[in-house]
């Protein structure tokens, strides 16, 4: 080869590297977390997603200062924010629930409302958890705040309930950021009867690809 | 900065005497850190940048050139964008240091290029840079102008590109591969103390 073609060999791949982009991720191991409900219409389902909306973050939470809410509401929502890399959620503690998107109580779940979806969740003998989704008539708003239920069943000296409360207060908060069902695998957070401790790499996944598609409930209130 | 002179021992005092000091103020501007799919693309870019540059340089073997330090700080936002919605994501400060050689192009304008590294520090530790900061290898080359102001000031105006490949421990831990190449524009004033 001569000389100037070399050169100009060594350029071009040269610059072909220079220009080339980061390969992404394929993003295609999640699970289904559409809320599938009766058609507002009488025939067929409606299939709902859901994330909070940029203008209305950092997601307001207030917390009642009992079974170790108020540590485990934070590590919450920081194992949820590790889903994102582009700021799509964030959520901070709010002093007063008067103005709260999202309400974290200790104890049972009330009696379900008529117009309420339960989310009903962490069967373990230490504690459960519940989140209550109100939604408009015609399945197009969700009505906030968002309830939350983290109930430590009866003795607080129970073997294990330390982290039963912390693993039912992350899963429960997986369905404030948007995953309105729960993943048919063992292993992830959003298992109905969750044992691992922290969100898995699908439950991640699954968080983050719902706040790069279209929501079709929006929120309103409080 | 001007670790070319502090390292110069006493005896070469006459090196002393040749060595140019400057400092600049500018701006400066960068192409994608990256560029992402999830269901539309999304691309991270820094927000154009006030910067400082400090430098120094001495003479090496023929008239006319120079090798010398030059050291950089950006401190500036930056943000996504995705379907023509911007989200800041926080304030992104850069630090880069480069060897150059530099020498004359034509009357008052000289040109330098040189290799180094690039620093970025996040003011927080989230999103694409949750576990911190990268050092990156870096490449680049400008073009100087000086004019004589003072007996020994000479005002100097500078333009700079520079170029790197990017990636973060947190984009490589999520399964990003490669890295995206980043292309950054720099034009400064500020002041030299001459040789002359």
């Amino acid at each position: 080869m001569i000389r100037p073609a070399r050169w100009i060999s060594l350029g071009l791949v040269a610059a072909a590297g220079a220009c080339s982009d980061i390969a992404t991720p394929i993003r295609n191991d999640f699970y289904e977390w559409r809320l599938i409900v009766p058609s507002a219409s009488g025939s067929g389902n409606d299939s709902l997603t859901f994330h909070w909306p940029h203008e209305r973050l950092p997601v307001r939470v207030w917390v009642e200062n009992d079974a170790s809410l108020p540590e485990n509401i934070p590590r919450a929502i920081a194992a949820w924010r590790a889903a994102f890399l582009y700021g799509e959620f964030d959520a901070t503690i709010a002093a007063d629930s008067s103005g709260a998107d999202v309400i974290v109580r200790a104890g049972a779940a009330p009696g379900t409302q008529f117009s309420r979806v339960r989310l009903h969740s962490a069967l373990a003998p230490e504690c459960e958890g519940a989140t209550d989704l109100d939604l408009s008539d015609d399945h197009t708003q969700l009505r906030l705040p968002i309830r939350v239920y983290v109930d430590p069943h009866s003795d607080p000296n129970a073997p294990n309930l330390a982290e039963c409360l912390t693993l039912t207060t992350t899963h429960e908060f997986g369905h404030v950021v948007g995953i309105f069902r729960h993943s048919g695998v063992a292993t992830d957070l959003m298992y109905a009867d969750p044992s691992v401790a922290g969100p898995s790499e699908r439950d991640l996944t699954t968080a983050e690809v719902i706040y790069h598609l279209r929501s079709n409930l929006e929120a309103v209130g409080p | 900065m001007l670790l070319l002179a502090l390292l110069l021992p006493d005896s070469v005092s006459g090196l002393h005497a040749q060595t140019e000091y400057y400092a600049r103020i500018g701006a400066v501007g960068a192409s994608d850190l990256l560029r992402d799919v999830i269901v539309d693309e999304i691309r991270v870019r820094q927000s154009i940048a006030p910067m400082i540059a400090l430098g120094a340089s001495l003479p090496i073997g023929a008239p006319g050139y120079r090798v010398g330090l030059e050291g950089t700080l950006a401190s500036g936002k930056f943000h996504s964008s995705e379907s023509g919605t911007d989200t800041d994501l926080g304030t992104l400060r850069e630090a880069s240091i480069l060897l150059n050689l530099e020498g004359p192009v034509y009357r008052e304008f000289r040109w330098r290029a040189g290799l180094g590294g690039l620093q970025y520090w996040p003011a927080d530790k989230d999103g694409i840079f949750r576990s911190g900061g990268t050092a990156r290898f870096l490449a680049g080359a400008g073009l100087d102008y000086r004019r004589p102001v003072l007996p020994t000031w000479d005002l100097m105006g500078s333009l700079r590109y520079d170029f790197h490949r990017f990636t973060t421990d947190e984009l490589k831990a999520r399964g990003f591969s490669q890295t995206q190449g980043v292309s950054r524009v720099s034009l400064s004033v500020g002041l030299s103390r001459s040789t002359r």
